[in-house]
């Protein structure tokens, strides 16, 4: 300080030199700020810590790289430091000791750390999955009894499936009682013999209110669960931990009801589709059984045909009957006619039976008529020697062809000289 | 596994499949088709009969063994 006449006059270090003694003895705090600016440099890491103010910091580099969960641009982080002033430039700085991501940074942090453990476990892994069940005898359902959540999947399931079996354990969703209580509404669904899959589903939300279904024991107690479970937790572009431990995940209460139940009129479908295929299988066969007889007998065959027009006409009217049935099928949608058609289908099974039965013993029949027993009685087959056909007029000879002679203890080479009718 | 596991339906409903495969692709005498349609039919009554089975209901639980939500310590 020098006077200059009435004025005092102080040099710049003087000034600085005042500040920093009054800066001194600021302690080491914890801040709550954003992250932003973030850059290293010759060993340190340089970032403004903000929120409607800012201060610059720094931190050791080495310290900042070894971090489980380094800040990015933008993170909410508790630092923990103390505010240095460096008097040459007049400059603040916090010197940043600790860091840690707080708010959701912190949950994503904690997600993160969580599922490097599940997953080096091997419990994300593809291959435990389990195929969910075609038709389970009952449906557990985890969520809150008053959400939307049960409501949609009740909805989308009985629409799809309307005699669908469900068992729902009402649970919190969000907050501190929430995981607990979904680990233990999976337990208890476990002991139900009959829950041969299990939904456990809610709304969308913040991520904080998803949390329960990121916590570990929820992840375990999805895992050990007895049923497949379909977990549809939060919106579309949400992916909790219990989604990917759960042996399907879907993105809405929706989707997960049509996933664990088959769409009822296409299984209805589907049977009747297949018991028209017995049907026809059996008639073709009929068919094809009738054809080689005819080959071999003409009469025979007409004997047989008298047998089995019945039969065939039983088979061929539960065939028509069929038909319209699964177009009707196709075109409705309520399901209170199912009397009706069960009268129907179980009659064309009667049917369908009694034609089996009279096939049975059709078959029998051409077995007892075979050749063999003709043959016995004195007659003899006549085969084209070269095609073993039977031939059967005498039109179908010519002069000088050969032929051979079936009988009932063997066979003989003959040559025709002669062919008259 | 037992009479209705859901293994049982999807098990029957696969050999029905296989018989009506067999049975369309020809070419099965007339006695194998009798021997398959029954048993078809035999398959198609199991899926039937499992399907019959089933009725809407839904049963409410609580997670047995919930304890209160614990108070907040209030002021005084």
């Amino acid at each position: 300080m020098k006077r200059v006449g009435s004025r005092r006059v102080w040099s710049v270090r003087d000034v600085t030199g005042a500040l920093a003694r009054r800066l001194e003895d600021i302690p080491s705090l914890w801040v709550e700020a954003e992250v932003h600016n973030l850059r290293g440099q010759r060993g340190q890491v340089y970032f403004t810590l903000r929120d409607e103010h800012q201060v610059d910091a720094s931190m050791n580099a080495v310290v900042f790289d070894r971090l489980p969960a380094p800040p990015r641009d933008g993170s909410l982080v508790h630092a923990y430091g103390r505010v240095e002033f460096w008097a040459e430039r007049t400059q603040l700085r916090m010197r940043v000791e600790r860091i840690e991501l707080a708010g959701e940074g912190l949950l994503v942090a904690q997600m993160e750390a969580l599922r490097a453990v599940l997953d080096r476990e091997g419990l994300l892994a593809e291959g435990r999955k389990r195929r969910l069940p075609l038709l389970p005898r009952r449906v557990g359902l985890v969520t809150s009894a008053t959400g939307a959540a049960r409501d949609d999947v009740l909805r989308n399931l009985w629409e799809r499936f309307p005699d669908g079996d469900v068992v729902l354990v009402d649970v919190p969703v969000q907050g501190d009682a929430a995981a607990p209580a979904i680990v233990r509404a999976l337990r208890r669904l476990a002991e139900i013999p009959d829950v041969d899959v299990v939904i456990v589903t809610r709304g969308g939300g913040a991520l904080e209110d998803l949390m329960a279904f990121n916590s570990e024991e929820v992840c375990r107690a999805v895992a050990a669960c007895r049923a497949p479970v379909v977990s549809a937790v939060g919106h579309e572009r949400d992916v909790t931990l219990c989604d990917l431990v759960a042996d399907l995940r879907v993105s809405t209460p929706t989707a997960a009801a049509r996933a664990v139940v088959p769409d009822a009129r296409e299984l209805a479908g589907r049977l009747e589709a297949l018991e028209l295929g017995l049907i026809r299988g059996l008639v073709r066969a009929r068919g094809q059984a009738e054809a080689r007889l005819e080959q071999r007998s003409p009469g025979l065959a007409a004997a047989l045909r008298a047998v089995g027009t019945r039969a065939e006409s039983r088979v061929a009217t539960a065939g028509d009957r069929l038909a319209p049935a699964l177009a009707r099928h196709a075109e409705r949608a309520a399901a209170g006619v199912h009397g009706h058609e069960d009268r129907m289908r179980r009659a064309v099974a009667v049917h369908a039976r009694e034609a089996g039965v009279r096939l049975s013993a059709a078959a029998a029949m051409l077995d007892a008529l075979g050749p063999q027993r003709t043959l016995a009685r004195g007659y003899a087959i006549v085969r084209d020697a070269a095609t073993t056909r039977p031939l059967v007029d005498a039109a179908a000879l010519t002069a000088g062809g050969d032929v051979t002679i079936q009988m009932r203890d063997g066979s003989a080479q003959a040559r025709i000289t002669e062919v008259q009718g | 596994m037992t009479q209705d596991d859901p293994a049982t339906f999807e098990q029957a409903l696969a050999s029905l499949d296989q018989v009506v495969a067999r049975l369309e692709g020809g070419e099965v005498g007339l006695e194998e088709a009798v021997t398959l349609f029954e048993e078809g039919q035999r398959h198609l009554r199991a899926c039937r009969e499992r399907l019959a089975v089933a009725q809407r209901r839904i049963e409410e639980l609580t997670a047995q063994g919930q304890p209160a939500v614990p108070q907040e310590p209030g002021p005084f």
